[in-house]
């Protein structure tokens, strides 16, 4: 091995330990007593009471039903409208394309928490303030989905399309055969973006929400920070991997997938 | 959960006793600050009025934090949905009036009855909740930050175990016999603690008060950084880690503090009296809860929130949130929403109650916030809050850490909040 490789790989153990402490030490708080949150015992008790706790503390059974219909609704809009406008903006020329184009990348520049007022009257004017699909809506149009894909579209050869004309396949075919298969590693990798991001979000639905039925897992999440009566860690924690389990599941579960999808959309 | 079985419960009660008057509907948001249970017995509270009140559905909502609590009133509010009623801290007043979002409650006080009640809170935490002659807030989750002691460590080191300091200069004496070293000169038990992350203006303003210093007009339009007071009280807390060496040096985070306490780490702390709970449960040795030691006098800030009234309520909605206010702060609920949290109850009343004075008997200490109110002064409270007390806390990291002198940091600190004040003057 050379010092170039030994360096490489020293480098890259010492990013990963640092990167995986919190996560160990958030593990390590969860699955012992309050006792040994800064004391460090190999051989002390192992409980799960912390779990018990965070979950009775908050409807979560609940919040994660809704938590699950929220990223799917949104994940399953953004594919459908991104996936069109991706298309337009691809392959057909029309006036204003270039203008319109412009805006929607415009969209990318703007934090959405500016824009938490106007999208509240937005939902008031609709009457669907407390639902899930007000926690949705903001987002389904999303500029960064279209950009993504409108640059994977435009990388498919030319020559498929026509092949696929020449058989008689129509416009919508050709897109749901031709392109969206070619597609598949920027959806997936747009995918996993999208549902960690909704999976996280927690102002937004704090605000348009009001009842236990329509709130996702960050709110309930929210009450343990709780600075009059000093933090509780251990339970904390137990709440925070809990809730960010799932995630974690998936991304262990279809981590070559993922990796891959990466480095082929080429988002970094 | 809970308030979803009750909804459907009073309607199927408001439709046997039909035909009643239309009923009437109010959205309340509230904030937790001490843990999940304190939301449950809010919601308790808010059934229990719903159920001996018919024709009144109230939708008690938890908000969050109290930064979530008020950015979500607010958007409501700016998105033509306030809430009727909603628990905020109680130094936003002034923000809320410059959006001109809260009604005086004062304008529903029509019997004398009611103008009684509006009178009987300790004028400590009025003092935050009302301006130009109105009262805007009604004191709900109010706090105080007091002393508490590790009896067993004064033991140790030779002081007398049931007496806290009183003064500055004995807090410093005590300190330093407090504050034990290893071996190799590291400390390991410090003196004292004055959590300094987050929002280190709270408790320095118990400093200020004992050095005689007042922080902010009652206008909320000037407020008074560069006092010679506020200086050298900004000193002493500096000289604690720098000359005496009986407190950690650099920022001391709020949240590790109770644990920091119960590990021994160190022997004395000053933190809210919403931790009066925690610190009863998970304090290992004896402890002892005091006023803050005084200096030119004793003194210490309130904190916590308030009860504010939204513009956009009907007439039957204000009244109905008006009487809601009422009832909650009624001795019986005060006393129950007390004990839960360790909230400070905000009237006289409430402590003569049988439940309060058992609860007193059994566990002192819960009087001692409540004795220190006669010295406390309001909360930094101005206009455009936010942005005026983060530069006071950026000025007190900065003397803090030993980036700035007391002097230059709070010299800066009044010239930058003037500029901010002007527009209201």
């Amino acid at each position: 091995m050379t010092a170039d490789r030994i360096l490489n790989t020293a480098g890259a153990w010492a990013l990963a330990l640092i990167w995986v402490l919190p996560l160990a030490y958030a593990i390590w708080t969860a699955v012992h007593p309050a006792a040994y949150e800064a004391r460090f015992d190999l051989f002390a008790p192992l409980t799960l009471e912390n779990f018990i706790k965070a979950w009775n503390a908050a409807p979560f059974g609940r919040y994660f039903l809704n938590t699950f219909v929220l990223v799917t609704v949104i994940l399953a809009g953004q594919i459908v409208l991104c996936t069109f406008a991706a298309y337009a903006f691809a392959r057909y020329q029309f006036p204003g394309r270039g203008v319109l184009f412009g805006l929607v990348l415009l969209q990318l520049l703007i934090m959405p928490d500016i824009l938490i007022v106007e999208n509240y009257k937005a939902i008031r004017l609709l009457d669907l303030v407390d639902t899930i699909p007000a926690i949705a809506l903001p987002y389904i149009a999303s500029g960064f989905g279209i950009f993504l894909l409108r640059q994977t579209f435009m990388s498919v050869p030319k020559e498929l399309e026509e092949a696929a004309q020449v058989e008689g396949m129509s416009t919508l075919g050709i897109l749901v055969k031709v392109y969206m298969p070619l597609a598949i590693p920027t959806y997936l990798a747009y995918g996993l973006v999208s549902v960690s991001h909704h999976w996280n979000n927690f102002l937004w639905p704090l605000i348009i929400t009001n009842s236990v039925e329509t709130r996702p897992v960050t709110v309930g999440l929210s009450i343990f920070s709780a600075i009059d009566s000093g933090v509780e860690w251990s339970v904390i924690n137990a709440a925070t991997l809990m809730t960010s389990g799932p995630l974690l599941l998936a991304f262990l579960l279809f981590q070559r997938q993922f990796v891959q999808s990466f480095m082929r959309a080429g988002i970094k | 959960m809970l308030m979803t079985k009750f909804k459907a419960a009073a309607a199927a009660l408001a439709f046997a006793a039909a035909p009643a008057a239309a009923d009437v509907d109010l959205q309340f948001y509230f904030p937790v600050a001490v843990g999940g249970a304190a939301a449950d017995t809010i919601e308790e509270l808010t059934a229990q009025y719903v159920a001996e009140n018919e024709g009144v559905n109230i939708e008690a909502i938890y908000a969050g934090s109290y930064q979530d609590t008020v950015a979500k009133a607010l958007t409501a509010a700016r998105g033509g949905n306030a809430p009727q009623l909603s628990v905020i801290l109680s130094v936003d007043m002034f923000t809320l009036l410059d959006e001109d979002l809260i009604m005086p409650f004062d304008d529903f006080a029509t019997s004398e009855e009611d103008k009684a009640w509006l009178n009987s809170f300790y004028p400590a935490f009025m003092e935050n909740s009302q301006t130009g002659g109105k009262t805007y807030g009604i004191p709900f989750q109010r706090s105080t930050p007091v002393l508490y002691w590790n009896k067993e460590a004064f033991k140790a080191a030779g002081l007398d175990p049931e007496t806290p300091p009183a003064t500055w200069d004995e807090m410093v004496e005590m300190g330093k016999k407090l504050t034990l070293k290893d071996d190799a000169g590291n400390v390991t038990q410090w003196g004292v603690r004055i959590p300094s992350s987050g929002f280190p203006y709270w408790l320095f303003q118990g400093l200020t008060t004992e050095n005689g210093a007042i922080l902010a007009n009652a206008d909320g339009n000037e407020v008074s950084f560069d006092d010679p007071k506020v200086v050298e009280a900004l000193d002493y807390l500096v000289d604690l880690s720098k000359e005496h060496k009986v407190m950690a040096p650099g920022i001391i985070e709020w949240g590790a503090t109770p644990k920091a306490f119960f590990e021994g780490q160190t022997a004395m702390m000053w933190t809210s009296t919403g931790n009066l709970t925690n610190v009863r449960k998970n304090a290992p040795f004896d402890f002892g809860v005091a006023m803050l030691p005084a200096n030119k006098r004793r003194g210490a800030p309130t904190g916590g929130g308030n009860f504010f009234l939204f513009k956009g309520a009907s007439d039957e909605q204000a009244k109905a949130a008006f009487d809601f206010v009422k009832w909650i702060s009624g001795p019986e609920q005060s006393a129950k929403w007390t004990i839960a949290t360790g909230y400070v109850a905000p009237r006289p009343e409430t402590w003569e109650t049988e439940t309060m004075k058992a609860y007193a008997a059994e566990f002192p200490p819960v009087l001692v916030a409540r004795d220190q109110l006669e010295h406390a002064v309001a909360e930094l409270s101005t206009y455009e809050n936010q942005r005026v007390t983060r530069i006071f806390n950026d000025a007190l990291a900065a003397a803090i850490t030993g980036q700035k002198t007391s002097e230059e940091a709070l010299k800066e600190a009044q010239a930058k909040a003037d500029a901010i004040l002007q527009d209201y003057r």
